[in-house]
């Protein structure tokens, strides 16, 4: 059904320039891929045994911290984008 | 450096009763909101349900004001088999015993987080509570183990006799004050879809209900607003994630009945969001020095359904009037309000929480488990049939042929749960009121020839003697 496609770009409004908000540090990382997994917007890859994050995440994250919360090594630092800044929703 | 009796961090729910609460108290208090204005960094379900009619009746008589409001008066349970084929569409509006309840009985309502949370917080600032939106709370004062005040992320610093944190999940506060970092376990991740649909068509096609979608997958709901519609589930964050989470919303939307519903309804999707969750056995420690936490931040969710908004204006309201008496005592540490803790615990919120257990573990191997979920299909559906409206769809036979072949059927699947049953059901037998079950001996009494001549109280006593299983509600 054409109408039922998800471009979860174009579901996703933002605002304002957020600044960075997501840390990582690569020594802990195990490279298990949860990160990966976790993230709806397909922000965390992973290569050569290690995880990396886009270059674009703070145009694209929904500040969910599921990456933060799942990963057990803790590799990843999240902390919220800068007030007034990032994710909008409207129909939460 | 700003001094506030009290200073909330976060305006949803939690915050915005917190603040209105400790304002109507008289005391000088602010509360922070990262985003631009309440709701727009909060997504839920969002249904709420009988129990605001009791503990906050002029909350629910003004929901029909906000302009996402439907009113939801049954729930119905779609069962879908590994076919994707609707085996089961049931519903129910709950008994005259829940209708007489309270003056509203059943009566739900579903509305946007951006149009519930501005308006709590408007209670909160009528009551003069002051506001301050954009403004991102990010580390804590302490003083000697107590916090005492909130640094802003512009660098700006707030004293306070008391701080109450309501930021949520992931909560900002209970970290920088050393309370915990990762929840590690008990967490889940609730992926939503949010689909626009035409207002009059949902009226007929759906009315004033909730919806949900069970089968060999997470189990979904649907909560039905004016003009759309959530689907939403959820999985906790744990080693054994293995998914992504917009396909566990595209696995729901992959069903021929969902499908049918979305172009009765003219539904398109419309906004996606995600957000943590915590569904927890039981809530984490839920205060420190100079701070409490309130809602998601204290893991308050119910552990049977993960419903939170309730629990985080409970936890608020609980969390201000301890705060106004550990002020009013000029005892602020960690050790007054362990009041805190000792109040929500003897409230309702708390007695959700005595079986958080056993109710996880249920839902855990039930709703949120696809490879059992293919075999309890079968057994639900064979238990639907034992009732006579089922044995009227079924003329195979003659009607009673019918019914004892399923009853038959159903007591050859029985067995197989014989291990689910006393690993996931038989640990709510403790939760069963011992009126209840003396009662029900009772029933049995006249039918049984050998007992029915002793006195009720010798009856209940042989019956405790005979079954060790018996004692502790004949005892009490």
């Amino acid at each position: 059904m054409e109408e039922m496609k998800i471009d979860l770009k174009k579901l996703v409004k933002r605002v304002g320039d957020t600044g960075d908000f997501i840390a990582f540090d690569e020594s802990r990382c195990d490279g298990c891929g949860k990160c990966a997994d976790v993230c709806s917007m397909g922000l965390w890859t992973v290569s050569e045994g290690k995880a990396r994050l886009s270059k674009r995440y703070t145009e694209l994250c929904l500040e969910c911290a599921g990456c933060w919360e799942i990963c057990v090594c803790e590799a990843i630092d999240f902390w919220y984008p800068k007030g007034g800044t990032g994710v909008v929703i409207e129909y939460g | 450096m700003e001094q506030y009796d009290v200073v909330v961090v976060g305006a949803g729910p939690g915050g915005a009763m917190a603040a209105k609460t400790a304002a109507e108290k008289g005391l000088k208090t602010v509360f922070f909101e990262r985003g631009r204005k309440p709701g727009e960094k909060n997504s839920s379900g969002c249904g709420l349900g009988q129990r605001w009619w009791r503990d906050f009746p002029e909350i629910m008589e003004r929901l029909p004001e906000l302009p996402s409001y439907r009113k939801v008066e049954m729930v119905v349970i779609n069962l879908v088999d590994e076919n994707n084929r609707l085996r089961m569409r049931s519903g129910t509006t709950g008994s005259n015993l829940c209708a007489n309840r309270w003056p509203h009985g059943m009566d739900g309502a579903s509305v946007y987080r951006s149009c519930l949370d501005p308006f709590l917080a408007g209670l909160a600032t009528d009551a003069g509570a002051e506001l301050r939106t954009s403004t991102l709370v990010s580390d804590v004062i302490k003083e000697n183990s107590r916090v005492t005040g909130v640094i802003t992320g512009e660098g700006e610093t707030i004293g306070a006799g008391v701080v109450i944190a309501a930021d949520g999940a992931m909560s900002t506060m209970a970290r920088k004050a050393g309370m915990r970092n990762r929840w590690g376990s008990g967490c889940t991740l609730t992926p939503q879809l949010d689909f626009g649909c035409d207002e009059s068509k949902l009226d007929d096609v759906i009315g004033n209900a909730e919806w949900c979608w069970f089968g060999p997958f997470y189990g979904a709901y649907q909560v039905n607003f004016r003009d759309g519609f959530h689907i939403g589930t959820g999985r906790w964050l744990r080693k054994d994630w293995d998914t992504r989470p917009v396909d566990m919303i595209k696995r729901v939307m992959d069903i021929p009945a969902f499908q049918a519903m979305a172009r009765a309804v003219d539904a398109r999707p419309r906004e996606y969001q995600a957000h943590l969750l915590p569904w927890m056995e039981k809530p984490a420690k839920s205060y420190t020095g100079g701070m409490m936490l309130v809602g998601d931040a204290a893991g308050f969710p119910c552990p049977l359904e993960g419903e939170g908004i309730w629990h985080a204006c409970v936890s608020g309201k609980i969390s201000a009037e301890t705060a106004a008496d550990a002020l009013a005592k000029g005892d602020t540490s960690e050790r007054a309000l362990t009041e805190y803790e000792r109040r929500w615990k003897a409230s309702s919120l708390g007695l959700e929480h005595k079986f958080g257990r056993e109710l996880v573990e249920l839902w855990d191997n039930s709703i949120f488990d696809p490879e059992l979920m293919k075999d309890q299909i079968q057994l639900l559906l064979e238990y639907s049939m034992l009732n006579p409206f089922s044995i009227v769809f079924d003329w195979g036979d003659a009607h009673l042929e019918c019914f004892n072949q399923h009853l038959s059927h159903f007591l050859d699947l029985a067995p197989g749960f014989a291990d689910f049953g006393s690993r996931y059901i038989k640990p709510f037998a403790k939760a069963v009121w011992p009126e209840n079950v003396r009662r029900m001996l009772l029933m049995l009494k006249p039918r049984l020839p050998a007992l029915r001549k002793l006195s009720d109280e010798r009856y209940l006593w042989t019956l405790a003697r005979a079954s060790k299983a018996l004692r502790p509600y004949i005892e009490q």
